[in-house]
């Protein structure tokens, strides 16, 4: 028997021995682990779901953004089974992130999960030629395999013939109708999982002489894996050769000069024998021919005209595209309008706990950090959840019904001319509303390249968290005048929206053109039959992506709202502080509060200016002085890192008009009577006004977005090269409004 | 395989160049050999049916069915595709 020499093998039995070491741990530790595997849209989730009920969990692959959905099912014999739901494939040799998993989890290439006992391969009994393919390749690898033909209700209805015991003859391995949906055949499928079931001994593979010397020859050179079963290596050999240069899993699990070797002999083999990287595709489709001729009598044509009829109108050459602005305007609409009152609910309610933690702390350094560092840091994170939990469900419902599919279909024309797929445009489009959620939905993107691009342009996408900027700016210095039919703050306003579009149209064309440039990526996407979607499934998603992000941003954001809460907060104030606290605790003994509140704003503003944020903003003053700006938008800019809103608020403490959410209408004013002390002129023009919101439009300020990048792209290169691009990108642009304004006579 | 041969060369047309509704069998996938293969393992093997449904309404990708798997495919890629009368 080859089964593998791990600890669980055989584990249904195992945990009934008498001795083992703790009863729970025991017990997770010799369960039977079963993996379900099939196509996409095979129903594997389906089974999974009434498999394990609500006992799943959702993590990651470690390195990389694939979801790992695992679970835990009672066996007949009493015995409990840990269920992973592999994602879904077409092939073993991979061309999406999902489906290297798939792989590396069946070689025993994968370190954080071992291979799996037995594999519950799920086939659409509707489509059986095509989910062989994959389902031929798995029972080569030689693990135990128990093949579950699916949604045997509608292959009945359409009159559909299936020999069971034939298909079993034929590929080796137990073979079982199930209606995964109604909960057929569920019953005589957990018997089978409860058994050991021997590998298949079958061969499909016909390949020709020459490429199968080839396979020996490298297989020779493998090292021994003792995960892999001994027939896998062969599969191991032919992952190599047609290996594109990219996989890190492979190139990980081999020497390099192994690796090397096998992209000289794929070389070699290209010229003598082109073809050889499909002849054993065409070889297994013609051996699946064979066997089904024989075991299954299929009633002929059919069409499903449900699906017809509502693809007639969802991908309509004019309805279809106005059904999909009409969608996505009511998704983004409900995401506004539905987390908006949450958000606020979630500010109101962070703000009274700040204050009843203020009534109980004493007041000193250690209230502070406590209120307005850690308190606000994770009101910061809370407050992002709403977005993300609506979207997701948004985004999960459209997912699910198969509406997602069409969506990229009507929309990959226009994304196609700036080198993306139709899959990049929704989480762009999300990042009008927060780059957060949106950067989280490109996980839906296969190809690497096109995903990181999508990534670095979303934060371009003016989010809902620069209009409060572009408000009181606007406000303070557009003038508000007609404009033909429009008036010139709506202009404004919308230049900015599409200067951020038009930046990332160039970024991506950039980026797709230089260091994410490389092989033509083939375009091909599924578009699934429509179904009702699972709400249970759905609430699982969102519940799931909203405590990852708590748990993996919520963490870097609070640490940098500390990092921001010191040095807004310190060197404490000089004398001049103490002097003006002296007069504020004698103004509030002499029962005048006006004159206790005045002294209260210009403390505030005063301390912040002497801090470390006050010191950076005048240290940058330099650097930002060609773009109009002066220290005290220095100091905005550096708090704006904690979210860019901030920038209003902190320009309000700055301006010694404090906290009160009030504050916009005398800030206006304040903005607008700003002198600058060095010339006596007005400090802040219509021009400055500009040039600052041309900075927000392209700077990348927001470090929760940061925090998800590194999280979504699994390393520090991608943040840190936003970073550098997006600010450099927004000094250089700002610099041009700044000084060609000035040069046009503008600046006045 | 012998589908393969039953048309001559000429009647031979790109996936592209069908109209929506009609169908054949395809010949042969002129694709760079790693797309070549990926498209198979779609179930894309000469001599399979296809069927090409419909444009995108700005007329690029196309979906096409093949073993009742409905597939996107950009022109560029379906042009790579031959497919013979049925």
């Amino acid at each position: 028997m080859s089964r593998p020499a791990e600890p669980a093998a055989g584990g249904a039995r195992l945990a009934l021995e008498p001795h083992r070491p703790g009863p729970a741990r025991g017990r997770a530790a010799a369960s039977r682990r079963i993996a379900i595997l099939g196509n996409p849209n095979a129903g594997k989730s389906t089974l999974f779901n009434a498999l394990t009920g609500l006992r799943q969990k959702v993590g990651n692959y470690p390195g990389v953004t694939v979801e790992k959905k695992t679970g835990t099912c009672e066996l007949p014999s009493g015995a409990r089974a840990e269920l992973i739901d592999l994602p879904g494939s077409y092939s073993l040799h991979p061309a999406s992130p999902d489906e290297r998993i798939v792989r590396d989890v069946l070689l025993g290439l994968q370190s954080d999960t071992p291979p799996p006992d037995l594999v519950v391969f799920v086939v659409d009994a509707t489509n059986l030629d095509r989910h062989l393919n994959l389902a031929l390749q798995v029972i080569e690898l030689g693990r135990p395999l128990v093949l579950a033909v699916n949604m045997m209700d509608s292959a009945r209805e359409q009159g559909l013939e299936i020999d069971f015991p034939a298909l079993e003859r034929h590929f080796g391995v137990p073979v079982i109708g199930i209606s995964a949906a109604k909960g057929d055949g569920l019953g005589h499928l957990r018997r089978l999982m409860d058994r050991e079931i021997e590998p298949s001994a079958r061969h499909f593979r016909q390949r020709p002489a020459h490429l199968q010397r080839v396979l020996d020859r490298l297989e020779a050179r493998l090292p021994r894996h003792e995960r892999m079963p001994e027939r896998a290596r062969h599969d191991f050999a032919l992952a190599l050769l047609l290996d594109d240069g990219e996989d890190d899993a492979l190139a990980r699990a081999v020497a390099p000069d192994v690796l090397d070797d096998a992209h000289t002999l794929a070389r070699r083999l290209d010229q003598t024998s082109p073809g050889w990287r499909s002849d054993d595709v065409e070889g297994r489709f013609e051996a699946i021919r064979e066997v089904l001729a024989a075991a299954v009598v299929a009633p002929g044509e059919r069409r499903d005209r449900r699906r017809d009829s509502i693809d007639r109108v969802l991908t309509h050459r004019i309805f279809g595209p106005v059904l999909f602005v009409l969608l996505m305007g009511a998704v983004f609409q409900s995401v506004f309008a539905w987390a908006l009152p949450i958000m606020d609910l979630i500010d109101a309610a962070i703000g009274a706990f700040g204050h009843a933690l203020e009534a109980v702390l004493p007041p000193g350094p250690l209230r502070s950090l406590v209120v307005d560092g850690v308190v606000s840091g994770v009101g910061t994170t809370l407050t992002f959840v709403p977005q993300i939990a609506i979207l997701f469900f948004f985004l999960s419902v459209l997912e699910d019904t198969g509406y997602m599919a069409r969506a990229a279909f009507i929309m990959d024309r226009i994304m196609g001319r700036v080198g993306l797929s139709g899959r990049a445009f929704i989480p762009l489009l999300s990042s009008f509303a927060c780059a957060i959620p949106g950067i989280m939905a490109t996980r839906t993107i296969d190809n690497r390249r096109d995903r990181i691009t999508t990534i670095v342009i979303a934060p371009f996408m003016s989010c809902s968290a620069r209009l409060p900027v572009y408000a009181l700016l606007i406000g303070a210095f557009i003038p508000n005048v007609w404009v033909g039919f429009i008036t010139l703050p709506g202009i404004v306003l919308c230049s900015m929206y599409f200067l951020g579009i038009a930046a990332a149209v160039v970024v991506a064309a950039l980026l797709k053109r230089t260091v994410l440039r490389g092989g033509r990526p083939l375009y091909v996407m599924e578009l699934p039959p429509y179904r009702m979607p699972s709400w249970r499934s759905i609430l699982v998603t969102v519940r799931d992506r909203s405590w990852l992000f708590v748990k993996n941003a919520g963490t870097v954001i609070l640490a940098i709202t500390i990092v921001l809460w010191f040095l807004a907060s310190y060197p404490r104030g000089g004398a001049d502080v103490k002097a003006l606290e002296t007069q504020h605790a004698a103004a509030l003994a002499a029962g005048d509060a006006p004159a206790a509140n005045l002294l209260e704003r210009r403390i505030a503003g005063l301390s912040l200016e002497q801090s470390f944020a006050g010191r950076v903003g005048k240290f940058l003053e330099p650097a930002i002085a060609p773009l109009g700006f002066d220290w005290r938008i220095g100091v905005g800019l550096v708090t704006s890192f904690a979210a860019r809103e901030v920038m209003v608020s902190t320009l309000a403490t700055v301006f010694n008009l404090g906290n009160a959410d009030d504050e916009v209408v005398p800030l206006r004013q304040s903005l607008r009577d700003a002198i600058d002390p060095a010339t006596g002129q007005k400090a802040y023009t219509p021009l400055v006004a500009v040039s600052l919101m041309v900075f927000f439009v392209l700077a990348c300020q927001c470090m929760s977005t940061v925090a998800v990048v590194r999280r979504e792209t699994n390393s520090w290169r991608w943040p840190i090269f936003m970073l550098v691009m997006m600010n450099a990108l927004a000094w250089l642009a700002s610099f041009a409004v700044f000084q060609g304004g000035r040069a046009l006579g503008l600046g006045s | 395989m012998n589908e393969r041969r039953n048309g001559s060369e000429t009647d031979e047309r790109p996936l592209d160049h069908l109209a929506p509704g009609e169908r054949g069998r395809i010949a042969r996938i002129d694709a760079e050999p790693g797309i070549t293969r990926r498209l198979m393992e779609l179930g894309l093997v000469p001599g399979t049916e296809i069927e090409m449904v419909r444009t995108a309404p700005l007329g690029d990708p196309l979906e096409v069915t093949v073993r009742g798997l409905h597939l996107s495919l950009r022109r560029s890629e379906a042009g790579l595709i031959h497919v013979a009368p049925r």
